[in-house]
């Protein structure tokens, strides 16, 4: 009973963190670069939800979209502008370089909003709880599992059935033929940088009710998406999906049953795996280093 | 063939003129008037600190996200000892050492065949869980508020940690010059150069019989060393100890401050750990709450136009003015290492 | 390696020449430090003091018993113990501060107390609740904050008082968590109650559903809930109404700092009807106080919010004032100081405090109160006092 909701409550986490760091993984596996302002992006969702709903009065459904639109079309600008000179140097120059962009979106957000937590409002359908089948559900993770089960079966299909996907995939598994063959390498990955920043978008947005909104939140979900990414397997997404749902319910669950472990289960979880298979659960066994 | 060999290595040894330029000016600074020793010796300190992850990604080329933790270990080391009777400062700054070592040569064995990610998340992990435990553990390390009631005797019975911070500034000179001397020397013999193979090329270095993964068992260990006595003498000379200390943050803090300076050169370390230290004062002095910002700023543009480090780059800068300088006066030009 | 020296050298000297800038000390001010958070977690804690010194100096001037004050600004980044001994030893041997407001945070206190007793500096902690750092520590330590068993004693009496029997405690696990948890166990189990559990929540902590249905297993009538201001308690109020727990016949009671004045506002409504105890709230009735709302929202509005971090540092700094004029036409004598404003009494805009005069540590009043919405804008509404609480 207790277990089946606390199991439900973890997998509504679980989701979330997916669809926050479904980008990440993808490219990160893809061009092999690790963008880890893609945490800003996440935050930048969440604020362009914020602003929609105080000063233009959207309606909390209609700025899901838009937060995945606008985090999107940065993006781009982000990827154009700044991330394409790096492709290619080394792992640290990358994470330094993406570290300094973390800082920086930090600083801007204070600026603009304020150090403090944003107060978000969600619909009143949404808030309180219900009762399906004996068990007490918030509905707001309700919302969050349909919405999350949703966009995987989405970016599945999209991945599996339809041709940029098979492009998306060809350029993780092998980028010089992949190039060789003739695809636009640089479309491509901005393309998929679209898509994955405004997946992260979305799932800030997503989360700003759930876990709170503020300039710090780069600083507290960093070591999480790079957690749920490794753990899963850079470039896959089934992984990532396993990981993340993994790594929610494990958390949900151990603080309820083992309070005593307190966070560190999932660390513990983390040096397991990372240990036992360096390339996360579904990736790619790497070339030596 | 062995004269070449020790001509080789005596001649890698060598110390220049600018290095003792370097160590005498740290030196002067303590007589310089009115100068402020508390902020010089933390940036001695991370120095320090980052040398022992120059050891390890430098010359090893292994990133370590997790190397806090050697930080910290050696911090609380001290800090008990000190807490729990054993006073002396010297004594107490050896087994931090050693203890971190130790710890260092176990995680060494623990990250031997891994790369890449996979080796970034297990340091990371690896600090993460020690920091949660520390964090928590009240009764133990005193939590998140810190072990307190830390009490260092004066060094060598004579130089109280007095609070003008004279004896601190001398204890951490002395030591820091100590240890980069032993490190410095290390980098430069046989096993450094077989470590620096084992960065470019560890299949070769396998072929030509080197120990590679000992040598990285060791290299982890020495430079834990390196860093638990760092961490140590934070504590001995503020008689305190935190969980900071292990921190995440300060794990990043350290990657930045060495990249900024510039690996593989002992020197970066210190370089970057002056620019960060007094930057961060200074920014912080202008606009504390959105410093971020300019440190982030810096931080991109660093990566961007001084791919190597600050240092590296400057020198290179350097030495192809003088080069270009030296072929007009048609004299030999200086070459770099 | 050589050549890249040179560029070392060189800055350093630099450096050196940089960091020997101090301003030169006058004869007769008298040079206070202001030791506290501009930056970090407690950011609005800085820009709240910065606002209160206006405020103060404007209404009683800046030269206390006739001597000038000159007040020098350093960031303690929060609780961050190794940057805040740096900067007491700035303030105290480079810049020769005579007073220090602050600091904040525990493990800064801890740090720096060393400091303080060699250099015989006064200070006044503004933002530390631990037990006993005050006295125990140094003698030079005062405090104008508030201090845990201050806090948590008086919920855990007006608790068994309240028809409540049981009630399940929930904290951050961290020193005053854990203090707080002592502290309301004893005082509740020596009136006759019962705990039924002790739910640890780390303190950094984003997602807490197990916790609420941990809550939600205990059967008991209350939960009282200990977090630090900020991330956690604002977490923690969310959680708390989106699993349904006001729904139940659960009281919820808390410590000030799950409902303090800058993260309500963001609670929303998840904040209502909570019972806290605390020491300050913006609608204590009180003539002293309407002054000082009136004065503070006319100029400062909302940027930040009003709460306890203005009135500790408007009381510092009234301590701060006490002291100097009482010793008018002399030369500044740290231990006349404190002995001056020890046993002393002040009437802050939170109500009548007194600091010990053992251990320099505050006395102050404990106000139950409710979250209320008054006037759109949720507030703290006091509806029972308890006089003059010690801080042991």
């Amino acid at each position: 009973m207790v277990f089946l909701t606390t199991l439900f409550n973890g997998l509504a986490y679980g989701f979330l963190l997916f669809i926050m760091a479904v980008g990440l993984s993808v490219t990160m596996g893809m061009m092999r670069f690790v963008n880890l302002a893609h945490v800003s992006l996440c935050m930048l969702g969440g604020y362009v939800m914020v602003t929609a709903m105080e000063r233009f009065d959207i309606p909390f459904l209609a700025t899901l979209p838009l937060a995945f639109l606008i985090t999107g079309l940065f993006s781009i600008a982000l990827e154009r502008l700044v991330l394409r000179f790096f492709y290619g140097t080394d792992d640290l120059t990358q994470v330094l370089l993406s570290i300094g962009l973390v800082f920086m979106s930090i600083s801007t957000i204070a600026y603009f909003f304020g150090p403090e937590y944003k107060p978000v409002s969600v619909p009143v359908w949404l808030t309180g709880q219900i009762d399906i089948s004996g068990l007490t559900l918030e509905r707001y993770r309700i919302f969050l599992v349909c919405v999350g089960v949703i966009l995987t079966l989405l970016i599945l299909f999209g991945v599996e059935r339809t041709r940029f996907g098979a492009m998306v995939r060809a350029c993780v598994d092998n980028p010089r033929v992949a190039s060789g063959s003739g695809l636009n390498m640089q479309v491509i990955f901005a393309m998929t940088f679209a898509v994955g920043g405004g997946l992260a978008g979305l799932g800030g947005a997503l989360s700003a009710s759930l876990l709170g909104l503020d300039p710090n939140f780069p600083f507290r979900y960093l070591v999480y998406m790079l957690i749920v990414v490794s753990v899963g397997g850079m470039g896959t997404i089934v992984g990532t999906l396993i990981a993340a749902l993994a790594i929610g319910v494990a958390d949900v669950c151990t603080k309820y049953y083992f309070p005593a472990a307190g966070g560190s289960i999932i660390y513990i979880f983390t040096v397991a795996v990372m240990l036992w298979r360096p390339q996360g659960l579904m990736g790619r066994k790497l070339g030596h280093a | 063939m062995r004269e070449t060999a020790n001509l080789f290595f005596r001649l890698r040894v060598r110390w220049s003129a600018w290095e003792i330029i370097f160590w005498l000016a740290w030196a002067g600074a303590f007589f310089y008037p009115g100068i402020n020793l508390a902020l010089l010796g933390q940036v001695l300190i991370w120095g320090l600190f980052a040398m022992s992850l120059d050891l390890v990604l430098g010359y090893r080329g292994i990133p370590s996200l997790g190397h806090a933790a050697f930080f910290g270990i050696g911090a609380y080391t001290a800090g008990f000892l000190g807490k729990y009777g054993w006073t002396e400062p010297l004594s107490g700054l050896l087994a931090a050492g050693l203890v971190s070592g130790a710890v260092g040569l176990m995680t060494g064995r623990i990250v031997r065949g891994l790369y890449g990610v996979g080796l970034l998340m297990v340091t990371l992990g690896l600090n993460l869980l020690l920091y949660d435990f520390v964090d928590r553990s009240t009764k133990l390390t005193g939590g998140h508020d810190g072990l307190q009631d830390i009490v260092i005797a004066p060094v060598l019975g004579l130089f109280r940690f007095d609070m003008s911070g004279h004896t601190a500034y001398v204890y951490i000179l002395i030591v820091t010059f100590i240890l980069f001397f032993g490190v410095r020397a290390l980098v430069n013999s046989a096993w450094g150069l077989s470590l620096i193979g084992a960065r470019d090329n560890s299949r070769r270095m396998t072929m030509l019989g080197a120990p590679v993964a000992g040598d990285l068992t060791w290299a982890f260990g020495i430079s834990a060393f390196v860093a638990g006595v760092a961490g140590a003498l934070l504590t001995q000379t503020t008689q305190f100890a935190s969980p900071e200390m292990m921190s995440f943050q300060r794990s990043a803090d350290l990657l930045v401050v060495l990249v900024i300076g510039g690996t593989a050169m002992l020197y970066g370390g210190f370089f970057g750990a002056l620019v960060y230290v007094v930057l961060r004062d200074q920014l912080a002095a202008l606009n504390p709450i959105y410093w971020y910002f300019w440190i982030g700023l810096l931080l991109v543009l660093i990566v961007t136009f001084f791919r190597t480090g600050i240092l590296p780059t400057a020198s290179q800068f350097w030495i192809r003015l003088t080069a270009h300088q030296s072929k007009r006066n048609k004299l030999p030009g200086s070459t770099s290492l | 390696m050589e050549v890249k020296l040179l560029m070392k050298a060189a800055v350093i000297a630099l450096s050196c020449g940089l960091l020997t800038v101090a301003p030169v000390s006058a004869q007769e001010t008298v040079k206070v430090g202001m030791l506290i958070s501009y930056s970090g977690i407690s950011a609005s804690a800085g820009i709240a003091s910065d606002n209160v010194l206006k405020m103060f100096q404007k209404k009683y001037g800046s030269e206390p018993g006739g001597k000038k004050i000159e007040f020098i600004r350093r960031d303690t980044t929060g609780p961050n113990p190794e940057v805040a001994r740096r900067m007491a030893q700035e303030l105290i041997v480079r810049e020769k501060v005579q007073v220090i407001l602050g600091p904040d945070f525990t493990p800064n206190v801890l740090a720096i107390a060393p400091l303080v007793t060699e250099g015989k500096v006064p200070a006044i902690i503004t933002g530390a609740a631990t037990r006993g750092i005050v006295g125990e520590k140094s003698p030079y330590y005062l405090r104008t904050f508030f201090s845990i068993p201050q806090s948590v004693r008086p919920m855990a009496q007006w608790a068994a008082k309240n028809d409540i029997k049981k009630v399940v405690i929930v904290i951050a696990d961290y020193g005053p968590g854990q203090d707080a948890e002592q502290t309301f166990t004893k005082t509740f189990t020596e009136a006759g109650g019962v705990i039924t559990g002790v739910i640890k929540v780390p303190v950094r902590n984003s997602e807490f559903s197990g916790y609420m249905q941990k809550i939600k297993d205990s059967g008991a009538d209350a939960a009282f809930v200990f977090m630090p201001i900020g991330e956690l308690s604002l977490g923690f109020l969310k959680a708390y109404a989106d699993a349904g727990l006001k729904n139940t016949k659960l009281k919820l009671l808390s410590t000030g700092d799950v409902t303090d004045e800058s993260t309500l506002d963001a609670s929303g409504d998840a904040a209502l009807g909570v019972i806290s105890v605390g020491h300050y709230s913006p609608t204590h009735p009180a003539a002293t106080n309407q002054a000082f709302v009136k004065s503070y929202l006319a100029e400062f509005d909302k940027t930040p919010r009003l709460g306890f971090a203005q009135v500790t540092m408007w009381d510092a700094l009234q301590v701060l004032y006490a002291g100097l004029e009482a010793q008018r036409g002399q030369k500044f004598d740290p231990d006349k100081f404190i002995a001056s404003v020890k046993g002393k009494q002040f009437d802050s805009p939170r109500g009548p405090i007194s600091l010990d005069k053992t251990t320099g540590d505050i006395i102050q009043n404990a106000y139950i109160r409710k979250v209320e919405r008054i006037g759109g804008v949720l507030q703290n509404v006091e509806f029972e006092t308890i006089k003059d609480v010690p801080a042991q």
